[in-house]
C-alpha cells in the first residue's frame, strides 16, 4: 500500500460490477474498466498498489463503442477497455468497497 | 423475545421488550431472500443479483425493516399473551441506542381498556316524550310559508306608499356632499317597515308616490358594519320608480302549484312529513340524553387518562376557537379557562359512556353489517365528486381506522336502539315547546355558559344528534331554495333575495353534493 502513486488512479477507472464479473470472482479473476492507453504491466502495478493483492495475469480487451443515430445522424459512444485481472491464491479484492 | 411487565398501576402497563440479535438476523435474512427475487440493478437481470451484493447494497434499511416487523409482533404478542385491550395505540420507545447488531431494547407502555363487570341495563324506565303534529302546527307552518312567498303587486298611480308596501327606488347617497362605496343604486325594493335599512330610512319613504322625488336625511348608527361611515349623517336622493302594495295570498292548490306541486295536499303532506321528522328527532334526541344520563349515573368506573385526554383537548379547541371568534377573546378565553374542571368533567363522562355503550353493543350482540357498512361508504362517496368516488370507496375498504369512525356513529345509533328497546318506555304527550325546553335543561354543559353546538350534547359518542339537527335545517332551508327556485325575478326585494340566495346555497349543496362547486371545493 506503501507505494501508491497517483498514476494508479488514473489507470484504473472502475471496477465493473455486472452478473458475468460476479461470475468469474470464482476464479480469482476481477474486472476492471481501465484508462484506454494503460498497458498491462500498468494496469498490474496499478492494481497491486491499489489493493495491496499479488497479481498473477492481466487480460485485457477493447468493446468497441455502439453505432448510434440521434436524429438521423450516426455515431459513436466512446470505446471502453477492461482489464480481467487473475490475482494470487488467498487474496481478495473487494470491489463493493471504492477506493 | 423476552418481555417483562415493569408496571401494572390501575389502567396502566408498561413492558420492557427485548428482541434477540439472532432473531433480527433472521428476519433480515428471510426478507433479503425475498427482495433478491425482485431487485433491479444495473449489470444484472433482474432477480439475479447475488444475495451479498444486496445486502451490501440494501442492508440497513432491511434491517430497519426487520426490526420495526419485529416490534410490531412484540407489541402484538405483549398485548395477546397479556390478554390486554389497548385504549389507545401502545407507545414504543427505545432504550439507549438501536445498535446496529446485537439486541434491541423497547418499553411499550400503553393504557388498557377497563373492564365493565356489571352492565346495568335492565329495568331501564325512560319516558319518552312525544309531540304530537296538530293542525295548528301545520297551518303555522303553512302561515310561514305563504309569508315568505308573498307577492307584491303595483298600486294605483295615486297611492301614497305605507308601512308594508313596497317600493322601488333608485338612490344616490352623500355623507358631507361625497359619494361613498355602495351609496348608488337603481331599482332597489325597499319594503317599508321590514327595518333591512339604516334606521329612518323606511319611514321617511312613508307617503312617496310613484315617479317622486325625495330627499332623505338619515345618520349611520354607531355600529355600522363600515368603519368611515358609522355615525355620519348621510344625505340619500331617492327617485321612487314605483310604489306596490303587497298581494294577498291564499293557500290554495294554486299555491301549491308555484312550488311545482299538485295540489295544496300533496304540499301538506310534504310539510307533515317534515315536521314528524323534526318532532320525531327532537323526541329521539330527548330519550337518547335520558337513556346516557341513566347509563351515567349508575355506573362508575376508571377511563383511560389519555382517551379522556384525547377527548379533553378535542373539546378545548372547539372552545378555543369559538372563544377567538368572540367580540372579546382574551374575556371569553378566561371564561372557559375558568371552567376548565367542568369541560374535563364532560370528557370524562363522554369517554365513559363510549366505552359503556360499545361495552352493551357487544354483550347485546349489537353488530353491523357489510350491507350497511357499504351504504355508509355509498353515503360518504356520494359527497365527493363522480370521478373521485370510486377512489374514496377504495380509501375506507382498504382503510381500516377511517372505516372504523365512518362505523362509529352508526353503531352507537344501533346500541342506543338496542337499550331502547330493552327499556320500559312510558309515553307522555307535551308541546313542542315543552319538550325543546326538556332538551336544552338537560344540557350537560356547566351553568351559564353559552356555547355553540358542540358543547350541547356529546356530539363524539352521540353524532347523531348533530346529523338530525342538520337535516331538520336543510328542511327548512329547502322552502326559501324552492321558492327562490320557482320565481325567482318576479318577487323578492334585492336584499331579501341575497339573504335568501345564502339561504339556499347550503341546502342545495346538502342535497345535491355532486354538484360541480362542491366538487371542486373538494379535489382542490
Amino acid at each position: 500500500m506503501a507505494n501508491i502513486d497517483i498514476k494508479h488512479y488514473d489507470v484504473v477507472v472502475k471496477p465493473v460490477i455486472t452478473e458475468k464479473s460476479t461470475l468469474v470472482s470464482e476464479f480469482n479473476q476481477v474486472v476492471f474498466q481501465v484508462a484506454k492507453d494503460a498497458t498491462k504491466p500498468q494496469i498490474k502495478a496499478a492494481v497491486e498498489a491499489l489493493y495491496g493483492v499479488k497479481v498473477l495475469a492481466v487480460n485485457t480487451m477493447v468493446a468497441k463503442g455502439k453505432t448510434k443515430r440521434w436524429r438521423g445522424q450516426e455515431y459513436r459512444r466512446s470505446d471502453v477497455k477492461k482489464a480481467v485481472v487473475t490475482v494470487a491464491d488467498g487474496d481478495r479484492i473487494d470491489v463493493t468497497t471504492s477506493i | 423475545m423476552q418481555i417483562a411487565e415493569i408496571t401494572n398501576q390501575g389502567l396502566r402497563r408498561a413492558y420492557s421488550l427485548v428482541i434477540p440479535a439472532e432473531a433480527i438476523a433472521a428476519r433480515v435474512e428471510t426478507r433479503l431472500a425475498e427482495v433478491s427475487k425482485t431487485i433491479r440493478m444495473p449489470g444484472f437481470r433482474p432477480g439475479k443479483v447475488p444475495a451479498n451484493l444486496v445486502k451490501k447494497m440494501h442492508g440497513a434499511a432491511l434491517r430497519g425493516e426487520a426490526l420495526q416487523d419485529a416490534l410490531n409482533d412484540g407489541v402484538n404478542q405483549v398485548i395477546s399473551s397479556n390478554g390486554l385491550r389497548p385504549a389507545t395505540q401502545p407507545q414504543v420507545d427505545v432504550d439507549g441506542e438501536l445498535p446496529d447488531d446485537g439486541d434491541a431494547r423497547f418499553t411499550v407502555s400503553l393504557e388498557i381498556l377497563p373492564t365493565i363487570d356489571d352492565v346495568k341495563i335492565d329495568d331501564l324506565a325512560l319516558e319518552k316524550l312525544v309531540v304530537p303534529a296538530d293542525d295548528a302546527a301545520m297551518d303555522a307552518a303553512l302561515a310561514r310559508l305563504a309569508e315568505s312567498a308573498q307577492r307584491t303587486e303595483p298600486a294605483p298611480a295615486k297611492h301614497k306608499a305605507k308601512t308594508g308596501d313596497t317600493v322601488v327606488i333608485d338612490y344616490e347617497g352623500t355623507v358631507d356632499g361625497v359619494k361613498f362605496d355602495g351609496g348608488t343604486g337603481e331599482g332597489m325594493r325597499v319594503k317599508i317597515g321590514s327595518g333591512q335599512l339604516i334606521p329612518g330610512f323606511e319611514d321617511q319613504l312613508v307617503g312617496a308616490k310613484a315617479n317622486e322625488q325625495r330627499t332623505i336625511l338619515v345618520t349611520f348608527p354607531e355600529d355600522y358594519g363600515a368603519a368611515n361611515l358609522a355615525g355620519k349623517p348621510a344625505e340619500f336622493a331617492i327617485t321612487v320608480q314605483a310604489v306596490e302594495v303587497p298581494a294577498e295570498t291564499k293557500i290554495d292548490d294554486e299555491f301549491a302549484k308555484g312550488f311545482g306541486l299538485d295540489s295544496l295536499d300533496a304540499l301538506k303532506e310534504i310539510l307533515k312529513d317534515q315536521l314528524d321528522a323534526e318532532l320525531g328527532g327532537l323526541s329521539r334526541t330527548h330519550l337518547k340524553r335520558k337513556l346516557l344520563d341513566t347509563l351515567a349515573s349508575r355506573h362508575d368506573f376508571d377511563v383511560p387518562v389519555s382517551m379522556v385526554d384525547a377527548e379533553f383537548d378535542q373539546i378545548w379547541q372547539t372552545l378555543e376557537a369559538e372563544a377567538a371568534r368572540e367580540a372579546d377573546p382574551a374575556a371569553a378565553k378566561a371564561e372557559i379557562e375558568a371552567e376548565r374542571e367542568d369541560y374535563r368533567r364532560i370528557a370524562v363522562r363522554r369517554v365513559r359512556l363510549g366505552l359503556l355503550l360499545s361495552e352493551i353493543g357487544q354483550r347485546g350482540g349489537v353488530t353491523v353489517s357489510q350491507a350497511e357498512m357499504n351504504r355508509l361508504i355509498g353515503q360518504e362517496a356520494a359527497r365527493y365528486a363522480p370521478a373521485e368516488q370510486q377512489k374514496v370507496v377504495k380509501f375506507f375498504q382498504e382503510n381500516a381506522m377511517a372505516a372504523m369512525q365512518l362505523r362509529a356513529p352508526l353503531y352507537e345509533d344501533k346500541v342506543v336502539d338496542y337499550l331502547i328497546g330493552k327499556a320500559a318506555i312510558t309515553e307522555r304527550a307535551v308541546t313542542r315547546e315543552e319538550l325543546e325546553a326538556a332538551i336544552a335543561s338537560e344540557d350537560e354543559s356547566p351553568a351559564g355558559h353559552v356555547h355553540g353546538p358542540d358543547c350541547e350534547h356529546d356530539h363524539d359518542h352521540a353524532p347523531a344528534k348533530p346529523a338530525k339537527k342538520a337535516a331538520a335545517k336543510k328542511a327548512k332551508a329547502e322552502e326559501p331554495a324552492a321558492e327562490a327556485a320557482a320565481e325567482p325575478v318576479k318577487k323578492a326585494p334585492a336584499k331579501k333575495a341575497a339573504a335568501k340566495k345564502a339561504d339556499a346555497e347550503p341546502a342545495a349543496e346538502a342535497e345535491a353534493p355532486a354538484k360541480p362547486k362542491k366538487a371542486t371545493k373538494k379535489s382542490a
